[in-house]
């Protein structure tokens, strides 16, 4: 575990914040990611656009409801969907390189943060998706054993990092650990 | 697969076998079993009852089916050799699998009814990659699927199989089980095993003949319409009303306790563990009344132990041993049962054998945060508020009884709170849940594979986590969890398992 990581400093009730930063000072993804993910989010936004519309005709003909009814909540929750998430989803992704292990922590109303030992990696993936790959990005997927969560899946990576992470990993990977 | 370098056996020397040719018989049998209904259905629907062409009909039939599987039976072969065991199969779409024995989790051997008659057994090979049968031979001659089961189970790197065979052969079956069951105790396990399947299976068995009830049977209108009156019900006293109630509910136990006891004497019958000495370490099960299965599990497979029990059984200090290996057990259970009803002591020596100890008397076991009963009993409150306010205002006011409900919404999770519990002691951790099932899993700190500490939206007022254990098989519906701790214990947990993975990497250790 690297030293500097200040995931066991005390919780204190007061500056709960300062002390626990929003990935626990953890290495944050490749900055394009927010980009990435802000495009994802676009796609959505838009997708949930066309549906609110069709709802909106929709219901003014049927029912005769107020222009906007439906479609102003909509792009508001779509505006936040594109301005608002994309910095907060990126900013709470972190990932740790340990000398043993992997730390993943994502999520920012559902939480988790999981540790993979690196001898009980089975084997890994590094994945590119088209989009991913206009950006240089890459996902690192590693499989484990175990039955619960035995893919961790690490996106958002410069794909030179990802497959330098890869190599490392790979050097402790154990035949026939189960 | 890579420690050996040169195998001592070239690995293409062993001919390719076929399967034992009165599989045939056995499999069409299965499958005519299956069509004896559509023969019938023709016999009473197309065939108007005339016995010929019902009779032209089987006879059709059953000659498709047999060639069928001839035919399927003439194109299975498999090979066993030193390392592996190649399967190749298939009529059209030749499939050609092999599964080194480095990958075998366990081995059964299953002898439904009549394969015991034909002497025959189903070998199956499970790998745990995922769902099914991962090798399936069916079917071998006994002492065929014997043999290929220890040519499996001796197998070890760098041993030869005729080495660990010889050795082996002469304490066959004269050493002591390591635990076994007889018919009182498995009519025990049967009181325990408590359960309305055979109710379920009267259900379906209406559900599927429904064509030979009138029709709306399973409409409650009907029967409304159809009781002799209902002046007849309301003519009885209130007494005699509770009275069949109570019969009801009383008919209703005596179904579900004799279905649970025939339903363990069938599965359990003969049950006996033992310990294999040669090749690889193992247990050895055997049980089934009509269905016997024998199965094979190497000691180093298991990766936790599961002892289960309930409120009233733990009063008679029964448990229901259980262990995780990555592959589930070949009767459909994700872990493999090994002492269905055994007292502690009993239970003591059988994980012993796989270096796993029970707690220890004096070991703390920690509680977990007391959100975890009163969140949940707020929760149902607000729910069943929130029917009751809907239902009783808009339906019927009677329906404000719903609320009473809160009580066990709120009672139950309390009991499952303080049943709910952690110790971790320098090489195991130990996790109590539940207080109707309980549950204590035994996880040796070396066989974890990943550490989760996660946090929903409504753990983060409370700063609480929930930290699940990743270990290799076992349920995922139900994996190794303990919910509701401090979020900063949580960490601290986990520090602690994570390094006591990374002390324990020595080399065949894990």
């Amino acid at each position: 575990m690297n030293e500097q990581t200040p995931q066991m400093v005390p919780v204190d009730p007061d500056s709960d914040e300062p002390l626990r930063p929003y990935n626990q000072g953890l290495t944050p993804l490749h900055p394009p990611q927010k980009n990435l993910i802000r495009i994802n989010m676009i796609i959505r936004a838009l997708i949930l656009l066309a549906l609110g519309l069709a709802a909106e005709i929709l219901l003014q003909v049927q029912l005769g409801t107020t222009p906007g009814m439906v479609l102003i909540p909509v792009a508001l929750f779509a505006l936040m969907l594109v301005l608002a998430l994309p910095g907060r989803i990126y900013r709470r992704w972190g990932y740790d390189m340990g000398d043993e292990q992997l730390r993943v922590l994502r999520g920012f109303l559902w939480r988790t943060d999981t540790i993979v030992p690196f001898n009980r990696i089975q084997h890994i993936d590094v994945a590119q998706g088209p989009l991913q790959r206009a950006f240089g990005l890459s996902t690192l997927i590693v499989h484990t054993a175990g039955t619960h969560n035995s893919i961790v899946t690490l996106p958002g990576l410069a794909t030179a990092d990802a497959e330098a992470m890869r190599e490392t990993i790979k050097g402790h990977i154990r035949q026939d650990m189960i | 697969m890579n420690e050996l370098p040169a195998s001592p056996l070239p690995d293409n020397s062993a001919p390719f076998q076929r399967l034992h040719p009165l599989s045939i018989i056995l499999k069409s049998l299965g499958t005519l079993g299956q069509n004896l209904f559509a023969i019938l259905v023709l016999h009473f629907s197309l065939f108007d009852r005339n016995i010929f062409y019902t009779g032209l009909a089987a006879v059709a039939l059953v000659a498709l089916v047999v060639g069928v599987t001839a035919l399927i039976w003439s194109r299975f072969t498999y090979q066993v050799t030193a390392k592996e065991i190649r399967i190749k199969s298939g009529l059209l779409n030749r499939n050609n699998r092999s599964i080194p024995f480095d990958r075998i989790q366990d081995v059964s051997l299953e002898q439904k009814l009549v394969s015991r008659l034909l002497g025959l057994a189903t070998v199956a090979l499970e790998t745990g990659s995922g769902g099914g049968d991962d090798g399936k031979l069916d079917a071998l001659s006994r002492t065929d699927a014997e043999a290929l089961r220890d040519t499996i189970r001796d197998y070890k790197d760098g041993l030869k199989p005729s080495d660990a065979g010889a050795a082996e052969h002469s304490d066959r079956g004269e050493t002591p089980p390591l635990f076994a069951m007889d018919n009182r105790r498995i009519f025990i396990a049967g009181l325990f095993n408590f359960s309305f399947v055979l109710l379920a299976i009267l259900g379906a068995v209406a559900q599927n003949l429904d064509f030979l009830l009138p029709d709306g049977f399973f409409d409650p209108r009907n029967w409304l319409d159809a009781l002799p009156g209902r002046e007849t019900i309301d003519g009885f006293s209130s007494w005699a009303r509770v009275g069949g109630a109570l019969a009801a509910i009383l008919s209703l136990v005596v179904v579900g306790l004799v279905s649970g006891i025939v339903r363990t004497f069938v599965r359990e019958y003969g049950f006996r563990l033992d310990k294999v000495d040669s090749g690889q370490a193992g247990f050895r099960r055997r049980r089934g009344l009509f269905t016997l299965t024998d199965m094979v599990m190497p000691i180093h497979r298991v990766q936790a132990a599961i002892l289960q029990t309930g409120p009233v059984r733990a009063r008679f200090g029964w448990y229901h041993l259980k262990f995780t290996s990555l592959a589930g057990d070949a009767s459909g259970e994700t872990d493999h049962s090994a002492a269905p009803c055994a007292t502690l002591a009993e239970i003591d020596p059988i994980l012993e054998d796989c270096a796993i100890h029970q707690a220890a008397a004096d070991l703390a076991f920690q509680p977990v945060h007391p959100a975890f009963w009163w969140r949940r009993a707020i929760l149902a409150l607000l729910a069943l508020t929130t029917i009751a306010l809907t239902a009783g205002l808009f339906l019927h006011p009677g329906f404000f009884a719903i609320l009473l409900l809160v009580v066990p919404l709120g009672f139950i999770p309390y009991l499952n709170w303080r049943h709910h519990q952690y110790a971790l002691t320098a090489s195991q951790l130990f996790v109590r849940a539940g207080w109707w099932w309980r549950r204590l899993a035994i996880v040796p700190l070396r066989k974890i594979q990943t550490v989760d500490v996660s946090q929903s939206p409504l753990d983060h007022p409370l700063d609480l986590a929930t930290l699940t254990i990743g270990i290799a098989g076992g349920s995922t519906i139900r994996p190794v969890i303990i919910q509701d701790i401090g979020f900063a214990q949580a960490m601290d947990l986990r520090q602690q398992l994570i390094e006591a993975i990374g002390q324990n990497r020595l080399p065949g250790h894990a």
